[in-house]
């Protein structure tokens, strides 16, 4: 008798959030296949681009300029005698690393920036905003323009810092009404009553009850920070081409005569940020429905 | 004499609307004592749980004047972090709906155990373990070990309220603060929640601030009563003298309107009218006179004042001296209530 009754909550125990994810991944067949891809595809470029040395890539081979896909070169060369392959192995390799980096400290700046706005409210609130409304009155593409001028060498990080300059706001805007919303509700007013100091409060309480939106939103923002980054580079205004991206191949196909008859060289890029994006937007639109038991298919 | 465990001294509690300041809480004095249970009763928008939330220091933007006495120390207007070192320790408050009382991503160990570590960091982490179990135990919870390492949205309603009692408890404060504890219950866990509060009263000797709309609750456990209309005290009494002889139009329109079962009356009473929203409160003369229009205006006070009309026992404004209902008096009988 005892043990019947001790073993009956573990059967009606509610599912975890993962459980609830998973479920959610295999019921959408289309968003499980871009979970698959997605690893594949990070797997394989993180894991070659060990093998591959940059330095040696971006050489430039005089004799071998625009060469068709062959055994030597898979996905043939450029006009600089580059191999395509190894560039596009480190290309999406650095518009990967960047878009994470960029989402994650977006993330960051964020989600704290909301959560310090949409807690405390009033003054604070109002200051922070504006704050917030100057950044985004800011024309990105020019300042990003005028520090491509101006600064002579950049790498990975000072272009995702100065990306995340631009980015956080759409994030801190959300999570500030989510913080709005949420601070309202007794067990905010309870926890203050127990005496828990509001940095406490804002970190313990507040924010794994943001957490949902916070996963959501920083997997369609990895999408889109995907695009943004091979935008920038397609304008030239991203790396300089001994920094390969998705966007520097891209850009190489400005020139009419790729374009129209040497599709090695920017065929698989453009392919390569479509699957990412779709893939990433497939996982984070299930992500989403998984937040929400209403939209729920599993 | 009893000891003096609270005193609240001239409060006023006032909201900012559209740049100007309105009281919400106006000039309200009371005292609770020790081992005591003092019911604020009053209608909803009187003004009841923000005089609390005043109590707590739960108002972020509010102006309040006056003072707020515990244990002689002035705790209105002082720093978060200064009232941090009495809130949950000193007092505990439990909340109106235990639906939304509970963080939904913490296990109720954790809730309980956040409230123990905050003011005792001595204990070692199955001492704190110990503790909430014994808690859980204390407000009634069957299979507490259970019950520790599972989610607020695991329990019924009557056990998350347990669990919110249990936190407000957990350091065995002097002054329990409940805002309408039972008001989300159903009517056979309201019982079992009230004589669960009036046994840890008696355990722990504290004084109970419990606020209410439901004078059953107050029959059953206070022993002074305070009745509340737009902020301010309209009557104070101990319960017996204010439930045999209430005085004020107020606190007899309230038990008028309690249904009777075996009562003769085809109709509820009803109070005409509904409490003014907060920036159209009237803010001198009887702010009762509005609803009760067939009193004579003269029989109101230009400046309603407490009056004491027996040892402990206040009524403000003297209307009540006055004051029948329609249907006592045939003449009057044609205002008429609807």
């Amino acid at each position: 008798m005892e043990k019947a009754l001790e073993i009956k909550p573990k059967a009606i125990k509610s599912p975890s959030g993962f459980s609830i994810i998973w479920r959610e991944l295999v019921r959408d067949k289309l968003a499980l296949i871009s979970l698959i891809l997605l690893i594949l595809i990070i797997a394989f470029v993180y894991g070659v681009s060990l093998v591959l040395d940059q330095e040696e890539i971006v050489k430039v081979d005089l004799f071998s300029i625009h060469e068709a896909p062959s055994e030597e070169f898979i996905l043939g060369t450029d006009h600089g005698g580059r191999d395509v392959f190894g560039q596009l192995i480190i290309g999406t390799k650095n518009s990967l690393s960047i878009a994470i980096i960029v989402t994650v400290l977006t993330g960051i700046v964020g989600i704290v920036f909301g959560l310090v706005a949409g807690y405390f409210g009033g003054h604070v609130d109002n200051v922070l905003m504006r704050i917030l409304d100057f950044f985004n009155i800011l024309p990105f593409t020019m300042i990003v323009i005028a520090f491509v001028a101006v600064v002579p060498k950049y790498s990975v990080m000072t272009f995702s810092l100065i990306m995340t300059a631009f980015l956080w706001m759409g994030i801190a805007r959300l999570i500030r009404s989510k913080a709005l919303q949420e601070k309202e509700l007794d067990y905010i007013q309870a926890a203050k009553t127990l005496g828990t100091s509001n940095i406490k409060i804002i970190f313990k309480h507040l924010l794994p009850n943001c957490m949902s939106l916070i996963i959501v939103t920083m997997t369609i923002n990895l999408a889109a920070n995907i695009g943004l980054e091979s935008g920038l580079s397609f304008l030239g205004f991203g790396f300089p081409e001994s920094t390969p991206s998705l966007g520097t191949l891209l850009s190489y196909a400005r020139n009419p005569q790729t374009l129209e008859f040497r599709w090695w060289i920017w065929v698989p890029a453009s392919l390569l940020i479509l699957i990412l994006m779709l893939a990433i937007n497939n996982v984070g639109s299930a992500l989403r429905r998984a937040t929400d038991a209403r939209q729920r298919r599993g | 004499m009893a000891e003096k465990l609270l005193e609240i001294k001239n409060l006023k509690t006032s909201f900012r609307i559209r740049d100007e300041y309105h009281a919400a809480v106006d000039d309200v004095t009371l005292t609770v004592n020790k081992n005591e249970v003092l019911a604020i009763v009053g209608e909803s928008g009187c003004g009841k749980s923000a005089l609390a939330f005043s109590i707590m220091g739960l108002h972020t933007r509010a102006k309040i004047e006056g003072n707020i006495l515990f244990k002689g120390e002035d705790i209105a207007n002082v720093a978060p972090s200064k009232l941090n070192k009495l809130r949950g320790k000193n007092m505990g408050m439990i909340f109106q709906d235990p639906l939304t009382a509970l963080n939904p991503l913490m296990k109720i160990g954790d809730q309980i155990g956040e409230a123990i570590l905050l003011h005792n960091n001595t204990l070692s982490k199955s001492q704190r373990r110990e503790k909430v179990v014994n808690l859980l135990q204390k407000v009634g919870i069957p299979r507490p070990e259970h019950v520790f390492e599972q989610y607020p949205h695991e329990l019924s309603g009557g056990m998350r309220q347990r669990v919110v009692i249990a936190t407000a408890i957990a350091n065995e404060p002097e002054l329990l603060i409940a805002d309408e504890p039972t008001t989300a219950l159903d009517v056979t866990i309201q019982s079992q929640i009230l004589d669960l509060i009036k046994d840890l009263k008696d355990d722990m000797d504290s004084g109970i601030v419990l606020i209410t709309h439901d004078l059953g609750v107050v029959a059953e456990m206070a022993d002074r009563v305070a009745v509340m209309y737009a902020g301010q005290i309209v009557e104070v009494g101990d319960v017996l003298t204010l439930f045999e002889e209430p005085l004020h139009p107020y606190t007899r329109s309230l038990f008028n309107s309690i249904p009777n079962a075996h009562g003769t009356q085809d109709k509820l009473h009803v109070i005409q009218g509904i409490v003014p929203a907060l920036q159209n409160l009237p803010r001198s003369g009887c702010r009762f006179a509005p609803r009760i229009p067939w009193i004579d205006e003269a029989a109101h006070e230009e400046q309603p004042i407490l009056h004491e009309v027996k040892p402990g026992h206040f009524v403000r404004c003297t209307c009540y001296k006055h004051f029948k209902f329609p249907e006592e008096t045939k003449e009057e009988q044609h205002h008429g209530v609807s």
